[in-house]
């Protein structure tokens, strides 16, 4: 079984739930005691599933998904720099508004925030520039390339309708995660307020 | 199996090292980047955690069955144990509570891994490890020194020794865990943090992961704390909530850190400042829930609430020890890269407001961290030295004005710098509350019973002690005026706010209404005016603190037929019963075989009419007669608490000896409390954008976080208005009362509103979730 896949995503949402809802009628029908001893069933069964996919893991039997994949790139110090910064902008807003700052203040901080955050996202622009040289380069040939006809002669089936299976894994080699530009891997919520810890 | 489960028990235990051992082993190597070991550290943490549910669960089926061949079980249960009282036995003794907090841990551990997904990917592994060695030594600590699956040496007994009856009511089914809940709760910010300053990643952006964590923790310290006060006031008998105990100051450390991180954290978010004093703060707050937790349990300090005496003391100094040197180790390691470039840039500021307040705060705390090691420490060079309520009560008196003031001024400022004229537009209000208050409270404080001073004695010779005795006898009337501009300043916050909202509005046209622009502005600012929320409950806490200056404490001794004036009340002693075996006891009291209850009966009256009656007792407890229990019974308004407790009664004359308390304001705190939860629910709500989900579900987080503020604000007014006696047995069962119990208004319906409200806030909780 491959814990990532959706087989074992459907026993991991599903076990607890068939616990948790076992023990309440065990409980119901026949005592506190047996409900008990329902969760832990549960608990060891769920334990053994975990412990089996954390191995397969470690040993590299179950590939990592696109979603994994996708979020290999953590965000880099100037994009964290630049969120900080917008942060700092929407508060001076706020600030202004309630007539916190004058205006003098305001104009001269907004000012300083504003070539900060220009600052960081020239930075972040020239960091990203030699992967965006590559896809364009990449996606310049794959246009230039002839589309291939098959020996029966139907046309091979664009991008965005190849099955989902062919893309959903993808193989945890280095190349494949060099592949990823920094923003796409981008690990953190897009907007800068956005969190829902705990 | 069923013939080991001591046995058992314990192999699961061993289980729960391994995993967790294996999960730290691979957490570290995931640390180089690799995404598969990061899955398989991920799935190990999940598996560590099962493993615990698994342990709590073999436990808690123990004591259902009453399996006495565990001593564990047979120490704190019997047979005549109701089952949640079983239950609560899970926490009520030292070993099993060690394995609780690893279950909350375990919670802790899952919450956090599961909302981590693909974010912070660099730190993953390193919280994921840290979280792991916590439980490695928790473990190792059960195994080796407090092994809550231990066999009883003699073979199973016929019966348990039974659960202590102090620990037997309400409060402490949900006091330890709260406060639990709380100090484990402070793991994942320091995982956090150890994470940031191992990985290198010690930008801003981790800090904003840990905020939230930390105002949950810091939540749960705060309802902990309360639910321990609640305990104490109606539990212990002694009139009051707080003692200084050793025990109670131990809790109450990590709440004044994590108060002041939580503070803090908005000047290194805003300003990218104070880099190293935010770490310093959570490892202090983790570090303190340690000690805290040593504390009790080590039998090095004295108190009513510690556990039995143990060997545990020498594993929770060796673990202190290697949570001090690595994080210290890691922050000198770091400081090149924590070392900020901003500077606080004038004193009229918030961020300089924030930090003179986290002193007060770390003050505070280191305070009351030496004072309660005081009496071991000065062992050290003298004999032993004690340091009672009246020490703390003194001193921080002024620490404590200086926080409460400090919390009002902050938000008058902005960041950087403030403009004398934005200063001056921005104080006129709140102070001309706080003068008018003062002045209005010493006009006619006094003809009320609250006057605005109150004569202290000199504690000290010398200058400091007339000082402190000044500062003290001018604390009442100086509070409530600074409750006064806590209140107007938050009051005006929201005022600018909505006027601020509906400006901007009409610049674009349209039109907000002032409920509208409240809403659309606490939804925008959930953190701020959560914040603000919080405050509030903070100054009516304070209003409940001080009111202990007008309080009026007695003791008595009375024949039936006599009475006692307190303050406007009257208190007429009616006479003894003892039950079961009285014919006027209640049929619960006659069915109660495992005490014996003797009751001293009063009838409370005010200007002759009378208000109800209340019945303080002792229980003499089959188990333990030795050591007979007091049992409050007190009247609560909001106004005052009529506190009663019979301490002697005469089989003979039927001469009982009273204690009466007057105790103004008190309900106060409680509310207080349930106003904090309320704001730190809103701050904690998670961040909704209208565009991003549409308008259904941002009414459905309006309303849950509504609901979670009616909840809290239905509770405290159930809690705090109606006229209930804290022991309830005891003036529902008396023979005819005035006040017809079928009269008196039963909470079903404030009751019934917190439990929709809840139910609501989870429908909307799960919603939301599943629309994202």
């Amino acid at each position: 079984m491959n814990a990532g896949g959706p087989s074992g995503r459907r026993l991991a949402a599903a076990l607890p739930v068939v616990t948790i809802v076992t023990a309440v009628v065990v409980g119901v029908a026949v005592g506190v005691e047996v409900s008990l001893l329902v969760v832990a069933a549960g608990a060891l069964a769920g334990v053994i599933a975990l412990l089996w996919a954390s191995v397969q893991a470690l040993t590299g039997e179950s590939p990592i998904t696109l979603e994994e994949a996708m979020t290999l790139a953590a965000p880099s110090a100037e994009e964290e720099q630049k969120r900080s910064v917008l942060r700092a902008l929407k508060d001076l807003e706020f600030e202004r508004s309630v007539g916190k700052i004058s205006e003098d203040d305001y104009a001269e901080l907004s000012a300083r925030y504003r070539g900060e955050a220009k600052r960081l996202m020239q930075l972040l622009d020239e960091g990203t520039q030699p992967e965006r040289e590559r896809v364009e380069k990449a996606l310049r040939e794959r246009l230039a390339k002839p589309q291939s006809v098959p020996a029966n002669g139907t046309k091979e089936p664009p991008d965005d309708k190849e099955p989902p299976a062919a893309s959903e894994h993808v193989a945890s080699t280095p190349a494949a995660s060099e592949a990823l530009p920094p923003e796409t891997g981008s690990s953190s919520p897009s907007s800068a307020e956005s969190e829902d810890a705990p | 199996m069923w013939q080991s489960l001591p046995e058992f028990g314990t192999g699961v235990l061993y289980a729960i090292l391994v995993t967790a051992a294996y999960t730290f082993a691979v957490g570290l190597a995931a640390g180089r980047g690799q995404p598969r070991l990061l899955r398989s550290a991920r799935l190990g943490a999940y598996a560590t955690a099962g493993l615990t549910l698994f342990a709590i669960a073999l436990l808690a089926y123990a004591f259902m069955t009453h399996d006495f061949r565990i001593r564990y079980v047979a120490h704190y249960s019997d047979r005549s144990m109701p089952k949640l009282y079983l239950f609560t036995a899970l926490w009520g003794g030292q070993d099993g509570s060690l394995l609780w907090w690893l279950f909350l841990l375990s919670g802790y551990t899952t919450a956090c891994v599961a909302w981590l997904g693909g974010r912070y990917r660099q730190l993953q592994p390193y919280v994921i490890a840290t979280l792991m060695a916590i439980f490695g030594f928790f473990v190792v600590l059960m195994l080796f020194a407090a092994n809550p699956f231990e066999a009883t040496i003699a073979g199973a007994r016929a019966d348990g020794e039974g659960l202590n009856p102090l620990l037997q009511n309400y409060w402490m089914i949900i006091h330890p865990p709260s406060l639990y809940t709380g100090f484990v709760g402070c793991s994942v910010p320091f995982a956090f943090c150890i994470a940031a300053l191992a990985s290198g990643r010690l930008d801003n952006e981790w800090i904003v992961a840990v905020r939230k964590w930390m105002l949950f923790a810091f939540m749960f310290l705060s309802i902990g704390n309360a639910l321990g006060m609640a305990w104490a006031y109606e539990e212990l008998g002694w009139g009051g909530y707080w003692a200084w105990d050793p025990v109670e100051n131990a809790a109450c450390l990590p709440w004044f850190s994590a108060a002041a991180y939580v503070h803090s954290t908005m000047i290194q978010e805003r300003r990218n400042m104070l880099k190293v004093w935010n770490v310093v703060l959570i490892c202090i707050t983790f570090f303190l829930t340690i000690f805290g937790t040593f504390l009790t349990r080590a039998g090095i300090i004295s108190s009513v609430h510690a556990f039995a005496q143990s060997d545990i003391g020498k594993y929770f100094v060796g673990f202190m020890g290697v949570v001090a040197a690595v994080s210290a180790g890691l922050i000198v390691w770091r400081l090149p890269k924590l070392r900020g470039k901003s500077e606080i840039e004038a004193v009229a500021s918030r961020e300089a407001m924030f930090v003179i307040n986290n002193w007060a705060l770390l003050g505070a705390a280191t305070f009351i961290l030496v004072a309660t090691m005081f009496p071991k420490l000065s062992e050290l060079w003298h004999d032993k030295v004690t340091v009672g309520p009246p020490f703390y009560n003194r001193w921080l008196a002024p620490i404590g004005l200086t926080i409460f003031a400090l919390m009002g001024l902050a938000p008058l400022f902005g960041w950087r710098k403030t403009s004398p004229d934005a200063l001056k537009k921005a104080f006129i209000l709140p102070l001309s509350a706080f003068f008018g208050t003062y002045v209005l409270h010493i006009a006619i404080g006094r003809s009320l019973g609250y006057p605005a001073f109150v004569e202290r004695d000199v504690f000290y010779p010398g200058t400091v002690g007339i000082v402190l005795q000044k500062i003290g006898s001018a604390l009442p009337g100086l509070v409530v005026a600074t409750a006064a501009f806590n209140v107007t300043v938050v009051l005006q916050e929201f005022g600018r706010g909505i006027a601020a909202r509906r400006r901007s509005a009409e610049k674009r046209n349209e039109r907000e209404s002032i409920p509208l622009a409240l809403l659309r502005l606490v939804d925008k600012n959930r953190r701020r005016y959560g914040g603000y929320i919080v405050h509030l409950g903070i100054c009516a806490m304070f209003i409940g603190f001080v009111g202990g200056a007008w309080g009026i404490d007695r003791e008595t001794a009375m024949m039936p037929g006599q009475s006692y004036k307190l303050g406007r009340f009257e208190l007429r002693y009616e006479g003894s019963r003892m039950c079961p075996g009285n014919p006027r006891c209640s049929p619960e009291e006659q069915a109660d075989v495992t005490k014996r209850m003797i009751f001293a009966d009063l009838t409370l009256l005010e200007n002759g009419a009378v208000l109800g009656k209340l019945s303080p007792a002792k229980f003499i407890y089959h188990r333990q007669p030795d050591a007979p229990t007091t049992e409050v019974a007190m009247r609560r308004s909001l106004r005052e608490d009529v506190y009663t407790t019979v301490a002697t009664i005469d089989p003979q004359s039927k001469r009982a000896t009273f204690q009466f308390h007057l105790n103004a304001f008190v309900s106060w705190i409680w509310v207080g409390v349930l106003v904090l939860v309320g704001g730190a629910l809103i701050s904690l709500w998670p961040e909704l954008s209208f565009r991003e989900v549409g308008a259904w579900s941002y009414l459905r987080a309006t309303a849950g976080a509504g609901a979670g503020v009616a909840t809290s604000v239905m509770l405290a007014i159930w809690l705090c208005v109606s006229p209930t006696s804290a022991f309830a047995a005891g003036i529902r069962t008396r023979a005819p009362a005035v006040i017809d119990d079928a009269k008196r208004p039963f909470p079903i319906a404030p009751l019934g509103a917190a439990v929709v409200g809840l139910g609501f806030g989870a429908v909307v909780a799960l919603g939301r979730r599943r629309s994202r």
